[in-house]
């Protein structure tokens, strides 16, 4: 006999129902988040970079040869010659000047093509263009000489486009790609602030359109956004801000590598 | 004829009693579903937490408190176990709506509670329901302040509101910075109880919004078939006497009238001694009022026109309309 929804019964299963609605609405409010578990503190039996932190550092060159390992065996003979020339870089040339030399354009083909690889191979390509920011010289100067930390930026923006989206839960992506995307605000906003008497536009209007895409907008960040504002809070607070949404950037990316700023003096 | 009439007489007030259980059931379960709602929030990496107790137990103060006042001076009280359960989903209703508009914690929390206290405290007008419409539009500005004050925390915007300061802020220098605006209300993240990994402001506003349409629409729901309900009450031991007599009764004292004379929530033997008084004076005015409309037979009319005259017409249509019952 089919049962009416109006019948005693369905009013008594309906009644027994909202009385368990009611107990789970009081115990759900206990519920506690889940701790925060960073990507890289996940525990894991895989063999993987340590710190890889350490190797975006000054001290990158004492750990670099053991990212060899981890670069297949066709980029491998690459990246050898590559890591030897940027991380023996002397002189403090410009960047654009260095580029352009054979080395420097050998050094751009590896990076792009590092870049299209793995992602213990995209992150060797990071540390080669934290490298290069170290090792060359940025600084617009008194001239307001922008094309030098644009062509930085150029490298870092190409990096963050194709990997800052898979970066977010990535133990070994997730702290580089941030360190990453806080350079690019810091030598943007060098480009930007090069000019003696006003600013330069572009480098800025580029700067916000990538941070836009990448972080996602305020209303709906993406994943890399949410990291973002969790780790580095005074940069992402300034994404708010109608002035100058890189100052945040530039503060955080000091605090991090307070010599990284376009004139070699971190080497 | 007569048997038929009878059988769907007696089937009625059966149909009308579940109608109304089932309409309790209904809108518990739009309650229960919407303090669930109300009751979690979703993080970042889309994990679901619970938002504490702290703003629940003072809703539940601010409910006890309005029921306390609403009861006051009244002998009713839920008679069976429909009426009852529908008091206490009433009631967590309220508990749920006035604890999910409250902000989390912290002074904004303990203001907006004064607010709602205060308004609770309200005596309420006869007859009115648990939330008045000026009630239910104050829940929904403290509901929407709320909304707004986690979307702020969710942006890592610690305040209620920035104002630029006009000129100072127009000025490109960044030495100016910490004075250029005014940051009205600051709060902090272990106020809001924000997950560690940030709150997923969409998702949780939709939980939210939810929950309270759900919980706000439910204790409408439950409102009205509990009154329903104690009309039924009411309706059966009133038609445990014949059946004119019945008729004769629910004409003197009518369905629309029966909560403000008192007869819901009442005992089944107070109930019936108060319909006994109500019957016995209503009678009594009835009779007193024909009474009068007789000595006022004597009086002839003297006066056509105006409101005397209107008064008059009116006695003379009641007494030829009585005159014509009496015949009949």
């Amino acid at each position: 006999m089919p049962v009416s929804l109006k019948s005693p019964l369905a009013a008594r299963v309906a009644i027994v129902l909202a009385s368990a609605l009611f107990l789970f609405a009081l115990v759900v409010r206990g519920a506690k988040p889940a701790p925060m578990l960073r990507p890289e503190d996940q525990p894991t039996e895989e063999p993987r970079i340590e710190q890889p932190m350490q190797l975006l550092a000054r001290g990158a060159a004492l750990r670099v040869g053991e990212l060899d390992r981890w670069i297949t065996k066709e980029q491998l003979p690459e990246w050898k010659a590559v890591r030897g020339s940027v991380f023996s870089l002397a002189g403090c040339p410009e960047t654009l000047d260095w580029i352009e030399t054979a080395e420097g354009q050998r050094f751009e083909r590896c990076v792009a093509s590092l870049r299209s690889g793995t992602r213990d191979e995209a992150f060797a390509a990071l540390v080669l263009v934290f490298q290069l920011a170290r090792s060359t010289e940025w600084k617009p100067g008194m001239l307001g000489h922008t094309q030098h930390a644009e062509r930085v930026g150029a490298l870092l923006e190409g990096w963050l486009r194709a990997w800052s989206g898979r970066a977010a839960q990535d133990p070994l992506l997730v702290e580089p790609s941030l360190a990453a995307l806080l350079l690019y605000g810091r030598v943007m906003r060098v480009a930007w602030r090069a000019p003696v008497v006003g600013y330069n536009a572009a480098p800025y209007e580029r700067a916000r359109a990538l941070i836009s895409e990448v972080v996602g907008e305020s209303a709906g960040r993406t994943e890399f956004g949410q990291a973002f504002s969790t780790r580095h809070p005074t940069a992402a607070r300034s994404l708010a801000s109608s002035l100058d949404i890189l100052e945040g950037f530039e503060d955080e990316c000091a605090t991090l590598y307070p010599k990284l700023s376009g004139d070699c003096e971190e080497r | 004829m007569s048997a038929q009439t009878h059988t769907q007489a007696l089937a009625r007030p059966l149909q009308a009693d579940r109608a109304a259980e089932w309409l309790i059931a209904l809108g518990a379960l739009m309650i229960g579903s919407g303090g669930v709602l109300l009751g979690v929030q979703v993080d970042a990496n889309r994990g679901f937490s619970g938002t504490g107790y702290a703003a629940f137990a003072l809703g539940g103060v601010i409910a006890l408190v309005s029921t306390i006042v609403r009861a006051r001076g009244s002998q009713g009280l839920p008679r069976d176990f429909h009426g009852a359960f529908a008091a206490l989903a009433a009631f967590l209703g309220l508990t749920f709506v006035a604890g999910g508009v409250l902000a989390p914690g912290g002074p904004w929390m303990f203001a907006e509670f004064a607010v709602l206290l205060m308004l609770a405290m309200r005596r309420p007008r006869e007859g009115s329901r648990w939330i008045s419409s000026g009630a239910l539009w104050l829940m929904v500005a403290l509901f929407v302040f709320r909304l707004w004050i986690t979307y702020q925390g969710g942006r890592n915007h610690w305040q209620v509101l920035s104002v630029p300061i006009p000129i100072l802020s127009w000025l490109p220098f960044d030495f100016l910075a910490p004075i250029q605006s005014v940051s009205l209300g600051s709060f902090t993240p272990w106020e809001l109880g924000l997950p560690p990994a940030g709150v997923d402001f969409p998702i949780t506003l939709g939980l939210w919004t939810g929950g309270f349409a759900l919980c706000s629409a439910g204790i409408f729901v439950v409102q009205l078939a509990a009154r329903e309900h104690e009309n039924d009450r009411v309706h059966d031991v009133i038609h445990t006497l014949p059946a004119p007599l019945a008729g004769l009764v629910e004409r003197l004292l009518p369905e629309e009238e029966w909560e403000t004379l008192g007869l819901h929530g009442l005992a089944t033997r107070m109930l019936c001694k108060r319909i006994e008084a109500l019957v016995r004076e209503r009678a009594q005015r009835q009779r007193d009022i024909t009474a009068a409309v007789d000595r006022a037979h004597l009086l002839r009319l003297s006066h056509t026109d105006g409101f005397s005259g209107s008064i008059q017409s009116a006695i003379v249509d009641f007494e030829s309309g009585a005159d014509r019952r009496a015949e009949e």
